[in-house]
């Protein structure tokens, strides 16, 4: 028998077998499977993935059939008339009926449309931000490389070791000292001050040809013209992965924004989400249909780019 | 990169224009980052009425906000929730990870699932588990124990209970992120070390224990101090699911920050605390940096 051969019946007992037997990576192998022992365990470890899919997907779905249900369905449970001839309440996953009238309902009653219209100011400005100020403090960095340049290198890798969160009170302080209170632009520029997103574009600027560079140099142009003009056009994959990650984090963003944009006509969602959450007269109906409205964009977000993100996290590595 | 220094003139004006064009993000670094830090070691210092500081009192906020019992409480917590979330969410997703990369059918599905909870904002993640464990019988847990036939509990008022909860709810959203991030270890593990160990007639368990664990290790050490960071940051949990409740029982840090300074607008006790939070912190990424060195090289 030659070897070719060999490889044609391996393949041909992969197709006849399916992918499970044919398995040659990771720590068990298809021929491992054979043994019952073996086969205990990777059954266990299907179950387990299978049990982390419930685990992860059970509760939106929760949240999105409760939003379904009406007030009574949702605190209450459905009347039911028991084999004893007595009527019980009794709670159901699933809703009565699947009706969008009740999350049109909520979002009119809580004006909501006006709180997506800031979430997108907030998000869009953000997005401008985090590609601008970071990018251009990175292309100093990465390219222009003046003299001194390593104490504004400095200025970045330090801010990687002071937590962001601690800082929110002397920063809440000069921000109203300045009178920027009720306004986005706090919030905007505070996405371009990211020592993660600097990192990133500078990762990528140093590794862009100098050809190209001194290229357009040669042609005359001028440091900020080379920027915009060639180092941010041909980082579309970087940029992607910034404009993603703050994309989320903009939208998700609670803190600040709600310092700084509580009881103004600004209020973002996560603004409007935290007050109904902590309100006592808002009904838990209103509160879970208002959970959706918040999820919903950064869903169609992932879902969108699934590919994209799931490889980010994996190329990008740890986000600190 | 030399021949950048020869053209369009003296370098001192290159100097000059690259210096303008890094200027603006070096404000907002200063402004964001560097500021509030200085800002928070001197107005800890001080007494204030509101925004304006009265005058220099020493270490006196800092001797009164130790005493204070959210500050013990909210010590206490802290370690507690870091214990809890080693011990429930530490090994989460390194199973999760060695289980989802030795699955033939799903794998995508398992992996695009369990990163899902990481894409909900932390706030709607925190609002989700607080319908779940509502302790009447609508909560979401109280209706899967009633289906199954037994009698429903309190969660989030049960002192011995609120912290698990609140550090479940964490592994939720969380755990996802730190799978893939496993995976991608688990994936640059080299084939052959498997195959040298399957020819020396290594079972699966020698296989796991000594190639695919210690090819973690470097991993899950990094990995852990970050998750340590992340829970001695806690805020969203506690504020909207118990408000440190029942009796302190879960005040994080944070949450003592959050206490004095926009409850009680009482900046100089926030500063006080934030400045201790930050020492925290710093000394966690000095060793997270010390530790994470030999994964670059």
């Amino acid at each position: 028998m030659t070897y070719e051969s060999i490889g044609r019946g391996a393949k041909r007992a992969v197709r006849k077998t399916g992918k499970l037997t044919g398995k040659n990576d990771g720590i068990v192998r298809g021929y491992d499977l054979r043994k019952p022992h073996v086969k205990v365990f990777y059954a266990a470890l299907t179950l387990l993935c299978l049990a982390a899919v419930v685990v992860s997907l059970l509760p939106l779905i929760y949240t999105i059939l409760g939003g379904f249900k009406t007030i009574q369905e949702l605190t209450r449970g459905v009347k039911t008339v028991g084999p004893d001839g007595k009527s019980v309440w009794r709670m159901h996953l699933l809703p009565q009926n699947f009706s969008m009238e009740g999350y049109i309902d909520t979002w009119k009653k809580t004006k909501f449309a006006r709180h997506y219209v800031n979430s997108f100011i907030q998000v869009a400005g953000s997005m401008v931000s985090a590609c601008l100020f970071n990018g251009l403090f990175a292309y100093g960095l990465a390219i222009l490389r003046p003299r001194g340049w390593k104490i504004a290198l400095a200025v970045v890798m330090g801010s990687l070791l002071l937590p962001g969160t601690t800082s929110i009170v002397p920063l809440y302080i000069n921000i109203n000292r300045i009178g920027l209170q009720g306004s986005f632009i706090p919030l905007w520029l505070g996405v371009g001050a990211s020592a993660f997103y600097v990192i990133l574009f500078k990762n990528f600027y140093e590794a862009m040809p100098v050809s190209l560079i001194e290229a357009a140099r040669l042609d005359g142009c001028s440091d900020l013209g080379l920027f915009f003009k060639i180092v941010l056009p041909l980082s579309m994959p970087i940029n992607m992965v910034v404009l993603i990650y703050a994309v989320n984090g903009a939208w998700s963003d609670f803190l600040l924004p709600y310092l700084l944009l509580n009881n103004s006509p600004r209020e973002t969602v996560m603004v409007r989400l935290f007050t109904l959450g902590r309100s006592k007269q808002v009904s838990a109906i209103d509160l879970i249909r208002a959970m959706m409205y918040a999820i919903l964009p950064p869903v169609a977000l992932f879902i969108a780019f699934q590919r994209q993100i799931t490889s980010n996290v994996l190329a990008s590595g740890i986000k600190g | 990169m030399q021949t950048r220094t020869l053209r369009n003139g003296s370098r001192l004006r290159r100097d000059i224009a690259a210096w303008a064009i890094m200027i603006p993000s070096i404000i907002l670094f200063l402004f964001y980052v560097w500021e509030p830090l200085a800002e928070s070691i001197r107005l800890s210092f001080y007494t204030a009425q509101g925004f304006r500081t009265i005058k220099f009192v020493g270490f006196q906020n800092y001797r009164q906000m130790i005493i204070h019992p959210d500050f013990t409480a909210s010590v206490a917590n802290s370690f507690t929730y870091t214990a809890l979330s080693l011990a429930i969410g530490f090994l989460v997703p390194l199973i999760m990870a060695v289980a989802i990369n030795e699955v033939v059918y799903g794998k995508n599905l398992a992996r695009t699932s369990i990163y899902l909870p990481n894409i909900v904002p932390g706030l709607v993640t925190v609002l989700i588990w607080r319908f779940i464990f509502s302790s009447d019988k609508s909560g979401g847990l109280n209706m899967l124990l009633d289906s199954l036939g037994l009698p429903g509990g309190t969660y989030l008022s049960n002192p011995a209970l609120v912290k698990p909860v609140i550090v479940l709810t964490m592994t939720w959203k969380s755990a996802g992120a730190t799978t893939l991030i496993y995976l991608a270890g688990l994936q640059s593990i080299d084939a052959e070390h498997y195959e040298a160990a399957i020819i020396d007639g290594a079972g699966i368990w020698r296989r796991m224990r000594h190639i695919t664990l210690p090819n973690l290790f470097n991993l899950a050490r990094t990995l852990m101090i970050l998750q340590i960071i992340a829970v001695f940051q806690i805020l969203y949990e506690p504020i909207l699911m118990t408000n440190g409740g029942p009796n302190n029982a879960s005040i994080s840090m944070m949450q003592v920050v959050y206490r004095y300074a926009f409850e009680h607008i009482d900046y100089p006790h926030a500063a006080a605390m934030s400045v201790i939070i930050s020492i925290i912190l710093i000394a966690l990424t000095l060793l997270y940096n010390k530790i994470s060195k030999p994964l670059d090289a």
